[in-house]
């Protein structure tokens, strides 16, 4: 199997202090990949850096066997990685609707030309995202809610929200930085089985997230990061049962 | 009845006048996330930016405004790029106490330049207009309506341009707005040269009230911090409501009380609203 996400060598510290200190894994084209590991392991310094938010000191990113090292969040997006947000604060004053169709790919509409004399192909184009966002929002179960300010919505469905808006970029990959982390179980389980089906679907996904069970449930590929290294890569099974996993975890063994 | 009125007249006056320095205010707080007391200092270089092209080059309000803008910008782009935003790492209330500093060496280096006498815009004076009991200045009137354009302006420039929805998506979400290919360093340079400039369009707007000299901003800073929080903090419409309410508030004030405790209005407007309603009167609320 080939890797949608290679990460190789990554560095960067922040005002001397490093995060990150040379990491690196794969991610396997079609798999759900968990990013495990205790606080302070630099996960989501990685999830930043992989995503564009941070330009890393060393190493490099790539992505669909392209180096992609330091690109813009938004390069990355029209290349089909994107990511969501462990706070799902989204924009207070848009709606649900308004989030999609914001994040819907070439729209010739945010041209100003075209974005004032609203020319037949931006026409076009909206009409087809927003067909897109209506579908997205069945898939997801939020269609009765496409109106609402994303202020007006629960914690879970404000994540349901940051993975339609990454549904709506066409990704081929999507890194979830704790998709689950404040949500109800009930909700939980079915965003569960919104990623198995995402999935399915081609998708790779790659998910930091301290909830075992679910990592457990999801993720044929394991990595274990500790100390802004990576510390092991499996299976679940592999990882938990390794004895410095078990260290990096519970501490030194007396 | 009649010293009601006047109150109200002169409140909603002088409350346009602190408007639009407060804006500035507050759109420097929502994009940058700290209490920018720097403004003091902007609004003081736009003052006398605007009074040098007025009695240097004998041009009116309009172009004093526009030069005022400019200046005000530019110093406020300069202090933030070359001070402030180095200290960022350090927390917003670093970059606050520095601000501090940044307003004395801006006010230090006018008293420098132009000395420290009081100096009036060279305009012909105008007289009163006179409606029933209560007198209304013709300079002041003008004022009001140049606030109310600089303020329309400003709306306008957030809610229909790219920069504006730009800047309000900064605002809201920084790395939301990174995703969909939003620059927030340069969007925050955008919104320095705006509140700074605002800053220094309110430095003429006071100037032509009434004569201008180094301490113009910072005699005006409480009443524009006061505006702001009242208003709440990072909300333009907000901004100008607070400033219209404080207005009004120090000048009926002043018909129970003595003058010389117009100052304490200010504080108090800030210790009610902060202790009744922390976000302000428009302000949303804290996620």
């Amino acid at each position: 199997m080939s890797a949608a996400l290679e990460v190789h060598g990554i560095t960067r510290s922040f005002f001397g202090v490093a995060a990150l200190r040379g990491v690196r894994f794969a991610v396997p084209e079609g798999s759900i990949t968990g990013l495990i590991g205790p606080n302070g392991a630099g996960k989501s310094t990685l999830l930043n850096v992989v995503s564009g938010l941070l330009r890393p000191d060393g190493g490099t990113v790539r992505f669909l066997g392209d180096e992609v090292t330091g690109f813009a969040p938004h390069r990355l997006a029209a290349r089909g990685l994107t990511r969501t947000f462990q706070v799902a604060r989204g924009f207070p004053r848009m709606s649900v609707f308004q989030h999609f169709m914001l994040y819907g790919p070439r729209q010739p509409g945010e041209g100003l030309l075209q974005g004032l004399f609203r020319g037949a192909a931006a026409r076009r184009r909206e009409e087809e995202l927003a067909e897109r966002a209506l579908g997205i929002a069945r898939r997801l179960r939020l269609a009765p809610l496409l109106d609402a300010p994303v202020t007006a919505l629960s914690g879970g469905q404000k994540k349901l929200v940051e993975i339609g808006r990454t549904l709506m970029a066409e990704p081929r990959m999507i890194l979830l930085d704790e998709p689950m982390a404040g949500v109800n179980p009930s909700l939980g389980a079915e965003i569960a089985a919104h990623l198995q089906s995402l999935n399915a679907e081609g998708i790779t996904l790659c998910l930091v997230e301290h909830d075992m069970p679910l990592i457990r449930q999801l993720c044929g590929h394991v990595v274990v990061m500790a100390e802004g290294r990576t510390l092991v890569t499996g299976s679940f099974d592999e990882v938990v049962a390794h004895p410095e996993v078990q260290e990096a975890y519970l501490g030194h063994r007396a | 009845m009649d010293a009601l009125l006047q109150a109200l007249v002169n409140g909603l006056l002088s409350g346009s006048l602190i408007a639009v320095p407060a804006v500035g205010f507050t759109a420097l707080f929502a994009i940058l996330r700290y209490p920018s007391f720097a403004v003091a200092g902007y609004v003081s270089v736009g003052a006398f930016a605007g009074w040098w092209v007025n009695t240097r080059f004998g041009l009116g309000a309009a172009p004093a405004l526009v030069m005022a803008f400019i200046a005000g910008g530019l110093s406020g782009l300069a202090c933030e790029m070359g001070a402030l935003r180095r200290l960022m790492p350090s927390g917003a209330l670093t970059v606050s106490i520095a601000s501090i500093a940044v307003n004395l060496v801006l006010e230090n280096i006018l008293r420098f330049v132009f000395g420290n006498d009081l100096r009036g815009f060279d305009l012909p004076i105008l007289p009163d207009l006179q409606w029933g009991g209560v007198f209304i200045g013709v300079q002041q009137l003008w004022n009001l309506a140049l606030a109310v354009a600089v303020v329309a302006a400003v709306f306008g420039f957030l809610m229909f341009t790219r920069f504006g929805r730009a800047m309000r998506a900064v605002a809201d979400n920084p790395d939301l707005a990174r995703l969909k290919g939003i620059d927030p360093r340069r969007i925050a340079a955008i919104a320095v040269v705006l509140g700074a400039g605002l800053a220094g369009a309110g430095g003429v707007l006071l100037g032509l009230d009434t004569s201008i000299d180094p301490m113009t901003g910072y005699r005006v800073l409480l009443s524009v911090f006061a505006a702001a929080v009242l208003g709440g903090l990072g909300s333009v419409p907000g901004a100008v409501v607070g400033a219209l309410v404080l207005g009004l508030a120090e000048e009926l004030a002043l018909l129970a009380v003595p003058a010389t405790y117009r100052t304490a209005v200010g504080f108090a407007a800030i210790l009610l609203i902060l202790t009744f309603r922390p976000r302000g009167l428009l302000g949303e609320k804290a996620v």
